[in-house]
Order: structure tokens, then C-alpha cells, then sequence
């Protein structure tokens, strides 16, 4: 068949130009107008005067930022390492299992994950709260001093990370189970003919054919976990927020408690830059121990 | 090496029965092919001897040891499979070594077995590749080797050779063949292929419907098939099926042709003859019966004529290699009488004195 290849061309701009104008104007002009505004003074809203690097000179020698900075890096660390430990370990249970059984209990496991943020809130807040959570009555049976986890420095960060394990591990748990199930069955007889022990058979076959959907789920949680923010609002409210203070808070607290909206927008580069040099780094160097193995 | 016996074993699936009551006895460095169309119940057969699949009832034998009950690992035995199922993240070595190691054997040794299973398949060059850089042939040296360095009682094959084209497949076969010879070890082999069994083994164990059909070696299988299943399934072109009757040493065909048979069967009934192709000869003159031909088939040291007899039935015929005979034609058939077979209502089989 002849083939218009100006015409295909011409079809073809038309068909993406709608995702094209939509893209463009709810991500690249923010994204350069943001960029643009982090030079400025301005406040949250109307124009400011160019500062060059001003506000982000200033974000050194800044306490906040400096707090939310080590915190949303604790967060992270609590949360991405020992989520996709969890999730791998679940997900090794759960494949163990067959038929109806293993369709009931992945559900189970995944149910958390289609919950809103606030639900998970409430949930928790139910849970932990320091004057009638039930965990708290647990505790009292138990002889166990109670404590205000939420309101502890010490805890309230471990707690947020135990949370959103909880909370997000259902979809890790998916992509695992997916990895297993791509491993071939033979490969599990042969090694079973060749006096495989359990034990050696998780850390020769198992763990390395599960290494890539392994760095998947650690890159998709440092992403996802380094804009932490909805679990540390809502359950710092009546505490102690600015020593719970994240990445994304900090922000919120610059722009739209402050009014700066200049600065708000110098974090807020900061923290992107971030998410794409720690993802990228996380990705790359996974696929070179893979290589190296 | 060792010698496997199989006592009744059974095994079911859910309700299903797949092998019903097998005993079979395999001689220590025998070459022994399952052979059957899928669902007989080969593979099955197989993987339970290997240990991936429980024994439901009765008794397995390997090397003289009570097997039935033991980890795949302890039955000393080697599996090769359809796949290769090599470790993808482990070079060659690696591969080879794994199971070697997984029994704490000392590190020299395990480097002579590998060096040594490298050198016989001739891959020496590629013992610090990945299976993802070699091609399918090779993968296959690797699963063999990797069978070969445990040197076991027994190896399996489970249709080592259905992925390989079919240029490989026959140089495969050869090396195959060649190394039973050198290593001469006891070899199960599980294919449908029928060459492969012909070729390559001592005995051909033929399974139909989860039971044994006959076991023999190939040409007693092929001159002597113990049931019309057999017939029909090794040989090809196939063996030709008449309907007819027999009484007082000849059969009568649907045609009218009568065809003198030597055959003891207990008494004159309907029966099926079976007659193989290069049993059946085009003629000159009179034959045995005659036909019109439908189609020609030039196979250049003998050609196969389709033959089409006057009550409908077909028949395929063997002729020379420079046959002049065009469809249309119509030729007189001699049956050679002493390769005719009998086979009743049950398929069970006589065969010609």
C-alpha cells in the first residue's frame, strides 16, 4: 500500500495535540514558571524582584530547612528499605498460597492501599492516640507506660514510617508477587534436583531473579517517599510540627504561611532535584550490582 | 549407573488417574525412550521417577534403593529439560557447579568435573557466559553438562531436543547416541517423536492412556506392534487399515479381494488387516487387489502412491523411485503376505508366521 507519509505526519500531530497542550500547560509552564519564581522575592501570589540565588544561599545555614531535611532522610530510610523488605517477604507468603486462598489474601494485604490518606489517619489516630487509642489499653493490660507517640519526637517518625509501610506496601507486594510469578517453575525442579536446601534456594535463585523488580520498588518508594508530606501534616496536627518538619511541610509552611512564595519555590527545586540524582543514582547502581552478581 | 525399577506405580491428579499401575524394569546402562502422543503420560512417568512428581502407590527402585519416598536431590538422578531451566544470573561454571556445591563438595573437585563435562561437550570456551549469550544449541550442551557432572545413576531427558531446529536436532541426536556409548549409563528418554525413539534407543517403552502399550527394542516394536495403537503410531508413512473377515487362512476385503493370510488367530471373525506401506507393491498384471490413484508422492529412491480401492477405502503403496504412475492410473497391488498383521475388535494383534 502507497503511504501519504506528510498526511500520517499531519494525523498524527492532531491526535497527540491535545495531550501535548495539556502537558504543556499543566506541567512545563508550572515547572519553568516555578523555576523562574525561585529567583524572585515574590509572595505567594503577583510578581517579585529577581534575587539571583538569594533564596538559595539562604536555605544553608537555615535551621528549618535544615530539620526537614534530616527528617524527610530519616523518614526515607525508616520507610523505602524495610517497606520493600516487608513487602518481599509478604508477597514470598502470599505465593506459597493457590487458587481463591491466595485472591483472599493478597486482597487483604492490598486493601490499605485504596484507602484516602485521611481514612489511614483516622485509622491510626484511633490506634495510637495517647488518651483512648485502643492500642493504648494494650498497653495498660500489659503493666506499660502509655506513650504519646505522636507527640514524641522519638517516636513520631518511626510511627509516620510504620504507618506508610502499612499503608502502601499492597502495591509493592503486587509488583513481588508479578517478579515471582515470571520466575519458571523448571528452575525451581532443577534446583530441587540439585539438592537446593530452602534456604539456599531464596538466596541463589530467589533473591537475584527477584533483583530487578527489587530495584524497581526501592526506586519507586525513594520517589514516592521523599515527598512525604499528608501522613506528617495530619498527624502532627495539635504537636509539634516544626520538629516533625519535611521537605514538602517546609514548603507549605514557606508559601502558604509564610507568604514567600520565592523561597517556597527555591525548596521546592531543591527537593526535585533531589528526588531525580538520589532515584537515578538508587536505579543505576542496582543494575550494577546486578551485573557484578 | 543403576538399574530402575518401577513396581505398580500410580498416580493420580484430583480425581484424574495419569498412570495407572506401571512396573517396568530398566537394565543398568540401558538406553530406555518413553514414547507417546501428549496426555499418554510420559512426562508424568518421568518427573516421577525424578522425584518432582509423588508416587501415589507402589514402588520405586533406583540402584536397588527405595526411592519413592525421597527429595528429588537424594535419588541421585539428572534431569534435562524441554527449556534447559538453566540459572539465568550464573555463567556456565556456575551453572555446572551449583549442585556440585549445594553438597559441600570440595572445590577442586568440583573444578575437574566441570573442566572434564566441558571438554566431552566441547564448550570450554564458554564457561564465563551467561545463558542469555548463548545460542539454543548451546544452552542445551550447558543443561547436558550440568546433567553430566553429578555423574549419576541415571540421567532423564524430558523432550531434551523439541526446541531445536531441525538440523540441530539430528546433529543432537548423534551426540546424544555417542554419549550413552562413552559414558554408558542408564538413560530414560521422553519424546513423541518416533525417530528419535527409533534411533537412539535400546528399548522403546510406548504409552497410551496413562498404561505401557508395549515395551521392546525399535525393530520390535515396528515389525511386531503388540496392538493396532502401536501400529498406527510408530512408522511413517503410517500402516494401512482394511476392514474385512477372516476365515479359513485368507481375509476377505470391503472390495471383494481376498488376501491369503497365515495368521493364528482363534477364530474367523470381522477383523482389521494392517499392512505397512513398503509392504504393498504396485504390480504389473494381476495383484492382490487394484484401485485408481489419487495422488503421487516422489521421494526419490521410492515413491508413494495413494491408492483409492473400489469400495472407497485408501491405502497407500509403495513403488520404485523412477515410478511412472500418474492419478487417474489404475494399478494392480501385491501384498506381501508374510508382514500382514490381524488386530481385533480390541486392538489386540496377530502377526503373520
Amino acid at each position: 500500500m502507497l503511504r501519504n507519509t506528510r498526511r500520517e505526519t499531519l494525523v498524527a500531530l492532531v491526535l497527540i495535540a491535545p495531550f501535548l497542550a495539556i502537558y504543556g500547560l499543566t506541567f512545563v509552564y508550572p515547572t519553568v514558571a516555578m523555576v523562574n519564581l525561585s529567583f524572585t522575592d515574590a509572595p505567594l501570589i503577583g510578581p517579585g524582584q529577581w534575587v539571583g540565588f538569594d533564596n538559595y544561599t539562604r536555605l544553608a545555614g537555615e535551621r528549618r530547612f535544615d530539620t526537614a531535611f534530616w527528617n524527610t532522610a530519616y523518614f526515607v530510610a525508616l520507610s523505602v528499605i524495610p517497606g520493600t523488605f516487608v513487602a518481599m517477604v509478604i508477597a514470598l507468603g502470599v505465593s506459597r498460597l493457590t487458587g481463591r486462598m491466595q485472591a483472599l489474601v493478597l486482597a487483604l494485604f492490598f486493601l490499605p492501599y485504596i484507602l484516602p490518606v485521611s481514612v489511614v489517619y483516622r485509622l491510626w489516630d484511633w490506634t495510637l492516640n495517647f488518651q483512648f487509642g485502643i492500642a493504648m489499653y494494650v498497653f495498660d493490660i500489659w503493666g506499660i507506660e502509655r506513650v504519646p507517640i505522636f507527640k514524641t519526637t522519638t517516636w513520631f517518625m518511626p510511627a509516620v514510617a510504620f504507618v506508610t509501610i502499612w499503608w502502601t506496601c499492597g502495591f509493592s507486594i503486587l509488583l513481588f508477587l508479578a517478579g515471582l510469578r515470571a520466575i519458571p517453575a523448571e528452575i525451581y525442579e532443577a534446583a530441587s534436583l540439585d539438592n537446593t536446601g530452602r534456604w539456599t534456594m531464596f538466596r541463589r535463585i530467589t533473591w537475584p531473579l527477584l533483583w530487578p523488580v527489587t530495584a524497581l520498588v526501592t526506586t519507586i518508594q525513594l520517589i514516592l517517599q521523599l515527598k512525604i508530606f499528608d501522613q506528617v501534616y495530619l498527624f502532627s496536627t495539635g504537636g509539634r510540627p516544626n520538629d516533625n518538619l519535611v521537605l514538602v511541610y517546609y514548603i507549605f509552611q514557606r508559601a502558604f504561611v509564610n507568604n514567600q512564595g520565592g523561597r517556597a519555590a527555591a525548596i521546592a527545586v531543591v527537593l526535585f532535584l533531589i528526588v531525580v540524582i538520589v532515584s537515578v543514582l538508587n536505579f543505576q547502581l542496582m543494575r550494577l550490582a546486578e551485573r557484578r552478581k | 549407573m543403576a538399574e530402575i525399577i518401577l513396581d505398580k506405580v500410580s498416580k493420580s491428579f484430583g480425581s484424574v488417574r495419569v498412570i495407572n499401575e506401571v512396573s517396568l524394569t530398566i537394565q543398568s546402562g540401558e538406553f530406555v525412550v518413553f514414547l507417546g502422543p501428549s496426555g499418554s503420560g510420559k512426562s508424568t512417568l518421568l518427573r516421577m521417577i525424578a522425584g518432582l512428581e509423588t508416587i501415589d502407590d507402589g514402588r520405586l527402585l533406583i540402584g536397588g534403593k527405595e526411592s519413592q519416598t525421597l527429595p528429588p536431590g537424594q535419588r541421585n538422578v539428572a534431569m534435562v529439560f524441554q527449556n534447559y531451566a538453566l540459572y539465568p544470573h550464573m555463567t556456565v561454571r556456575d551453572n555446572m557447579a551449583f549442585g556440585l556445591r549445594n553438597i559441600k563438595m570440595a572445590a577442586p573437585e568440583v573444578e575437574r568435573r566441570v573442566q572434564d563435562a566441558a571438554r566431552m561437550l566441547e564448550m570450554d570456551a564458554l564457561l564465563d557466559r551467561r545463558p542469555s549469550e548463548l545460542s539454543g544449541g548451546q544452552r542445551q550442551r550447558v543443561a547436558i553438562g550440568r546433567a553430566i557432572v553429578k555423574e549419576p545413576a541415571a540421567f532423564l531427558f524430558d523432550e531434551p531436543l523439541s526446541n531445536l531446529d531441525a538440523a540441530l536436532r539430528v546433529r543432537t541426536r548423534v551426540e546424544l547416541a555417542e554419549l550413552h556409548q562413552r559414558m554408558n549409563s542408564t538413560m530414560i528418554y521422553v519424546t513423541h517423536d518416533q525417530t528419535e525413539a527409533m534411533t537412539m534407543s535400546d528399548r522403546i517403552v510406548i504409552l497410551n492412556d496413562c498404561r505401557i502399550e508395549q515395551i521392546g527394542t525399535p525393530m520390535e516394536v515396528y515389525t511386531r506392534p503388540a496392538s493396532r495403537f502401536v501400529a498406527g503410531f510408530i512408522g511413517s508413512p503410517s500402516m494401512n487399515f482394511l476392514k474385512g473377515s477372516y476365515k479359513d487362512g485368507a481375509m476377505t476385503l470391503l472390495d471383494g479381494s481376498r488376501i491369503a493370510a497365515r495368521v493364528a488367530v482363534p477364530e474367523a471373525d470381522t477383523y482389521e488387516l494392517g499392512i505397512r506401506p513398503e509392504a504393498v507393491k504396485v504390480c504389473e498384471g494381476e495383484g492382490d487387489t487394484k484401485g485408481q490413484v489419487k495422488v503421487v508422492e516422489h521421494l526419490g529412491e521410492r515413491t508413494l502412491v495413494h491408492v483409492h480401492l473400489s469400495d472407497g477405502s485408501a491405502i497407500v503403496a509403495q513403488d520404485g523411485g523412477r515410478s511412472q504412475v500418474q492419478p487417474g492410473d489404475e494399478v494392480a497391488l501385491r501384498f506381501d503376505i508374510s508382514e500382514l498383521h490381524l488386530f481385533d475388535s480390541s486392538g489386540k494383534a496377530w502377526h503373520a508366521e
